[in-house]
This record gives C-alpha cells, structure tokens and sequence, in this order.
C-alpha cells in the first residue's frame, strides 16, 4: 500500500506546476480579497452577522412601577428619607426598558435585529426558521423583580430564552443578555442593600454549550474569513485534482497493468486517498500558515488556539480523502474522463456553494443552508469561525464526529462503486 | 502449459473473438498473426485476465483461471500493445513500482531492475523521465516492465509497433534470449510476418475474430504446397491485363506489387505463354519474372483473399 502512496506523492511532486498553483493561488486569493475587501469594510471590520431576535414582553412595566412605588411608601422596613432615592433610582432605569435599550443600542445594532411580537408569532418565527431566537420577559417580571431585589422575597419569574437548535449565534445572542443581566442585577443589588443578590437569570435553551463569556471577541476579520473559507475551497479542488489522476493512469494504460498484478482495489484506493489526506493537510495548513505569515491573519492567538486549527484541518483532510476515495471509483467507471472531470467540478462547486465558501452563506434559503452545514467544507467553515470566537474545545468534537463519519461513509460507498474485473471502462 | 477453450468475447451483441482454441506448451514460442481488428488485444486480454470471456475457458495447467485468476497473474508477463508506463516517473521508479506490485521480494528487486535494465539495453538512463524517451526505449521499458518478476509466461503484444528497424532488432533477439536461455515461454502478437517466422516455432492466424490455420511454419506453408508464386516485373500495368490474368482458370490470386503484379497459381500450371500473349496485347513489357518461396503472407492472402495490413 506504501507503494502506491509513494507513487501517488511522487506523480504529484513531478508536477510542479500543480503544486504551485494548488498552494500559491488559494494564497494568493487570500491575500488579494483581504486587502481588496477590507477597504469595502473600513469602517466595520467585523464579519456581517445578521442574527433576529424575536422579543416579547408579557410584562406590564408601567402597572408594576406604580405598584412598586406604592408598596415602598407604605412601607415600614425601608427608612422614609431613603424612599424617594430609591423611587428616583427605579424611575431613572426601569428593568425591561433597560433590556430592551440594551439590545438596539448601536453597539449591537450592526449584527442584531430585535422586533417586538407576539409569543405565538416567536414560536412560529423560530419554527420557520426566519428567527434565530426568542426572549420573552414573561408577566409581572418587573414586579417580582424589583420586589425580590427591594424586599428580600424569592424571585419566581425567569426571562426565557428560545431557540430551535444551539449554534454559534444563538450562544452569542444568548451570552450578551447573560451578561447583561448580570450588571443589571449588580446594579441593582448595590442601589438596593450591598447584599449580592441573584435577582434574574435567563434559562438556557437546552442542550446549549457553555460558553466562555468573552463578549468583547465576536467579530471575524475579513481576513480571517478569507483564510478559512479559501483554505476549505482548496482543499475541496486537491480531491479532485487526485481523482483526476486516475483517468490518467486509465488512459497511459498503467492501470491496467495494475489490475494484472494480484494487488487488491483496495491498495490502489489507499494510495489515492491517503495522497489526498497528505496532500490536503499540507495545503490548508500551508494556507493558514502563510496567510498568517503575510497578513497576520491569527497575530496574538495562542498555542491551544493553532492546536484546534490543526486538528480540525485534519479531520477535514480526512474527510476530503473520502470524498477523493468517491471520485476515484467514479473515475474508474467512466469511459469518459471528461465527463468524469465534469462531475468532479459540479460536486465541488455544488458543495463550495452550499458550504458558503464562495457567497456569504445566509443569503441562501434556509433549507440549503442546512444541507451546507452537512458538506465537509460547510461544517469545517462553520465550526472554524466558531473557534476563532471561542477556544472552546468541546465545540470541536461533535463536527470531527461528523467529519469522521462523513469520511467512513465515504470509503463505504467508494468500495461500493468499485468496479469489478471488465467493468472498467 | 496454458489453453484457451472455446474463447469467446462479445461487446454489445458484436461478437469480437469467437471460439478460439490455443495452446501453448512449456518452453514454446508462439506467434499470433492477424490485421488489425482481428481481435488479438481482446484475446490476450481474456488471457490474462483483464477481461472476463463472454463463454469459453482458459486453463493454466488444466485448472480454470476465470474465476480465480490469481495463479495465472503470479506467472504471467504481458507486454501491452500501449506504452503502459508513467510518463511523469522515470524508468527506475517505473520498474520498482512495477516489481513492487508484483511482489518481487525486496532483496531481489533491486538486482533484479538492473537485471532487465540490462537486458533492455537502458541501464544508463534508469534515472531518466519516461517523457523524455525515444519511442523505441519507451518501448522497451514497457517490456522490462512485464520482465521484473522473472514469469514464466510472456505475452507480448505488438511489441515492436512503430519503431525503427534497430530497436526491433534489438527487442526481437532479447525475446529469443529469453526464450532459448531462460525457457520462457512466449506468445508473440504481430502483424509483421517476418518477425513471427523469425521467431515463433508455432504460428496461429486470426482474422474477423476467429483462428483461421495454425501449425509449425512448415505445416502452414504446406497449405500453399500446391501453388506457386511468381513474381512478374511490369513497365506498365492496366485493369484490363490483370483481369485478363485473373481470367485464367489456373490463377487463384493476382495482386498488384508496387512495380508489377503477384500471381499465385496452381502448382507447375504453365501460365507463362499466356502472360507473354497478355502483356503483348496490352503493350506492357516484362521486365522480370521470378518464382518465389511462399511465405506467411502468402498463406494469409491465400486464406483470406487480404494482406496482412490491408
Ligand atoms: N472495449 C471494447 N468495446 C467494444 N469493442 C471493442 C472493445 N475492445 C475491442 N473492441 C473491438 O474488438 C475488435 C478486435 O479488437 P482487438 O483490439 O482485439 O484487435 P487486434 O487484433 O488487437 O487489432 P490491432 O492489430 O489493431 O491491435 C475491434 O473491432 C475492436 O473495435
Ligand atoms: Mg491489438
């Protein structure tokens, strides 16, 4: 099996020109969109996130205040030259208005959309996928809470906070409230007694991932986008620049002399697929590395940070050898390697788009989006960017369980269409 | 050593070879001659393995190889009519990849590439590219290649197709030596007669997909030992002498030579006053008249009514 893969590396070696193209070209790419797009982007070098947010408030803020304010002047545990400051304090940062400023304030304006509706209209928005979220601040939230901060009673209500299915966006929307309530809460509790007080928490969707509360570091260079999104593209051509290669060993006839030998298919296979692994690895990392070295794409990120790149860019190459070990079978069977090559580029091309690496992803109706997030290219973009917002290792292993089974069913599928004696065409 | 019984191939519904029966016994060397589309390739293919036969069985020392084909492989060498060689890679790596597939032991295998380096007369550019070979050396890395593993049987294919005359040389006494000294046993796939009367002790002839004869030489030509050859040098020629030729019962075939015609007639039939009366009629001078040795061509015409490479 070594045999093949030294004669499969060696072809490759041979044709220099190739090799030149297959790692200077994505960098070159890299390096000309970064510096052409950024100027687009001057004034806002974060990647256009465009996450909605569907809010409801069940609450009657009003009512309650009044409320609030009543309770306080009647009441005898809160010394009487303090009651006025203390309404002053309520009146001037009344919660759910609070909330609701923070999350269209500009800071958030840019990759946030917050529309007011109804509960039902967030369910069937999130259902339908035209929302990414759901808060709902339910009925006498203000109430208990200011009750549970100034009265020491036990707070009963929660802000709930919905989404269909965990990503990277909804934990960041999810994170910011968080964050949030938490200086609210201080806030209050220091206005109120010094006491810490745990007035409000939100509920987690379930099954979501701990986040590392690190809100500051949600922006994707442009840059960085381009590195990563240019490094899977690539890679996705290096399968079938290696299938390729078999309609050339088919036509110069060394395959069959392959077939005369007693060698079985699958060492042939090996040779091919584990060259695309090899061959894979080295030009994603040679893309990440050289975009680094030229535009300081990942200046300032730490060891751990490089280790999760490399790790999920082998498990990618894992994934793209499968997909190598596809099209080789394919290529066997094909009389034409024409229209073998053909079908290669509408499978990459197909992928590369449904993947977002040639067109920003969420401008493509939802349910390809999905279908996107199962191409290798797609997931590997998907959780790359995610980990450069968060060096959360737990993030990586279920897309290299899906790479890995990805690749798994790939070689079952390649051993599957490989042809038998005389099927070759 | 090996046969071939009943062999048959069809591709879509077009039946290509048809129910060829082969032999070949340890230590022969046999030619397989026929035009182009004969159906030799095809042949060889199913031989070796490549191709399964529509009907029909190979045997290597009686056991069928058709479904388990893994015993005939380890022994057999086929030289493919196409350079099967990686262009890109140079004649070293070539011959190790190749021996290497074949499972020629480690320890051996590198004595064994300068070996058949040797023997192909191309030890000095075993670090050359493929790409940069001259058709004839391409050539004969292409039967090095099949050589590595020291088979028993080699099956060579148009081995010499396209190559000055020096190369083939070259190439046809190294199949001799390999045949004479090491015993190996060769089918020789040709349209050129004089390579197979050189070299083959047994010749089979194909054409439309079928064996039309086979035997030694001697038994081939004796399907001619009725006939004569001649040879017949014209000034000039016109359609109406040689259909006049033609004309006479005793002439089986006449075919036009680049500087006069070929007769084949029955044996000792005196056709020569008739063809001096012809020529006189037609104005054509005889410039010179032979009797020839028929030779396998001239069996193949006489069998088929073509030349070999119609
Ligand atoms: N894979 C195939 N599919 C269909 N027809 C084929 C195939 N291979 C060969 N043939 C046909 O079978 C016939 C015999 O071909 P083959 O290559 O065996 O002839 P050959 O005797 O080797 O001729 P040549 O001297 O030109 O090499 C030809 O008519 C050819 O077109
Ligand atoms: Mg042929």
């Amino acid at each position: 099996m070594l045999t093949f893969l030294i004669k499969d590396l060696l072809l490759f070696w041979r044709d220099r020109k190739e090799v030149v193209t297959v790692i200077l070209l994505p960098l070159l790419l890299v390096v000309v969109l970064s510096v052409s797009m950024s100027g687009l982007f001057d004034e806002d070098q974060s990647e256009n996130f465009d996450l909605s947010l569907g809010l409801v408030i069940e609450d009657d803020q009003d009512e309650a205040m009044e409320e609030f304010e009543a309770s306080v002047t009647q009441s005898e545990q809160i010394p009487d030259d303090m009651k006025p400051e203390l309404i002053r304090t309520i009146q001037e940062a009344p919660p759910v208005e609070m909330i609701t400023e923070y999350l269209t304030s500009p800071e958030l304006e840019h990759w946030l959309t917050v529309q007011t509706m109804s509960r039902s209209e967030v369910d069937q928005g999130i259902e339908s996928g035209n929302l990414d979220a759901g808060l709902i601040i339910p009925e006498n939230y203000t109430a208990q809470l200011l009750k549970s901060i100034h009265f020491d009673e036990e707070n009963k209500t929660e802000l709930s906070f919905i989404a269909e299915k965990t990503s990277f966006e909804v934990d960041m929307v999810h994170n910011v409230i968080q964050g949030f309530l938490e200086q609210m809460n201080l806030q209050y509790a220091i206005s109120a007694s010094g006491s810490e007080i745990n007035a409000s928490e939100i509920q987690r969707p379930e099954g979501a991932t701990e986040m590392m509360a690190d809100n500051s570091s949600f922006t994707i260079s442009i840059d960085q986008y381009f590195t990563i999104s240019m490094g899977a593209l690539f890679v996705l051509f290096m399968a079938s620049t290696v299938a390729t290669r078999t309609g050339i060993e088919k036509r110069e006839h060394t395959f069959n002399r392959i077939a005369l030998t007693n060698t079985p298919a699958f060492h042939f296979l090996f040779g091919k697929t584990f060259a695309t692994f090899i061959l894979s690895w080295m030009q994603i990392v040679l893309i990440f590395i050289g975009s680094h070295a030229i535009l300081g794409v990942f200046s300032g990120r730490s060891l751990t940070f490089w280790m999760g790149l490399i790790f999920m860019a082998s498990i990618y190459s894992f994934a793209i050898a499968g997909l190598s070990s596809i099209l080789t079978s394919i290529s066997l069977r094909l009389k034409n390697p024409d229209t073998a090559n053909g079908i290669f580029m509408a499978i990459i091309i197909f992928c590369g788009t449904i993947g977002g690496n040639f067109i920003p992803i969420y401008i493509l109706p939802n349910w390809l989006q999905e279908i996107g997030e199962w191409t290798p290219n797609g997931l590997t973009l998907a959780v790359l960017m995610e980990w450069l917002q968060v060096e959360d290792l737990s993030i990586l292993w279920m897309p290299a369980l899906s790479l890995l089974s990805l690749t798994l069913i790939a070689f079952i599928v390649c051993l599957l269409l490989y042809p038998k004696r005389g099927e070759i065409s | 050593m090996i046969e071939t019984i009943q062999l048959s191939k069809a591709f879509k519904e077009r039946t290509v070879v048809e129910d060829v029966d082969l032999y070949l016994d340890k230590g022969e060397s046999v030619g397989l001659l026929g035009p182009n589309g004969a159906g030799k390739s095809t042949t060889i293919s199913m031989i070796s393995s490549l191709l399964k036969p529509t009907s029909g069985d190979v045997k290597l020392d009686g056991k069928s190889v058709i479904s388990d084909p893994g015993n005939i492989r380890k022994v057999l060498g086929v030289v493919p009519q196409e350079i099967a060689l990686y262009q890109e890679l140079t004649a070293y790596e070539n011959l190790k990849f190749f021996g290497r597939i074949y499972r020629v032991p480690k320890g051996q295998l590198e004595s064994r590439i300068q070996e058949t380096l040797e023997l192909v007369g191309l030890k000095d550019r075993q670090k050359d590219i493929i790409k940069t070979f001259s058709g004839g050396m391409k050539r004969r890395i292409n039967i090095a290649s099949a050589l590595l593993h020291n088979p028993k049987i080699l099956i060579l294919d148009e081995p010499t197709v396209g190559i000055d005359p020096q190369s083939r040389n070259y190439i046809l006494d190294m199949i001799r030596q390999l045949n004479e000294s090491n015993g190996t046993t060769v089918l020789y796939t040709s349209h050129y007669m004089e390579e197979v009367e050189q070299l083959c002790n047994r010749v089979y002839i194909m054409d439309h997909g079928k064996v039309i004869a086979s035997g030694s030489h001697s038994e081939l030509l004796s399907i001619l030992s009725n006939e004569d050859t001649m040879k017949v040098q014209l000034n000039q020629m016109n359609e109406d002498f040689i259909k006049a030729i033609q004309d006479i019962d005793v002439v089986r075939q006449v075919e036009e030579t680049g500087d006069g015609i070929k007769i084949i007639a029955k044996k000792s039939a005196n056709i020569i006053s008739s063809l001096v009366k012809f020529a006189d009629q037609q104005n054509i001078q005889i410039l010179n008249f032979q009797m020839e040795n028929p030779s396998l061509e001239d069996v193949f015409l006489h069998l088929t009514g073509r030349t070999l490479r119609d």
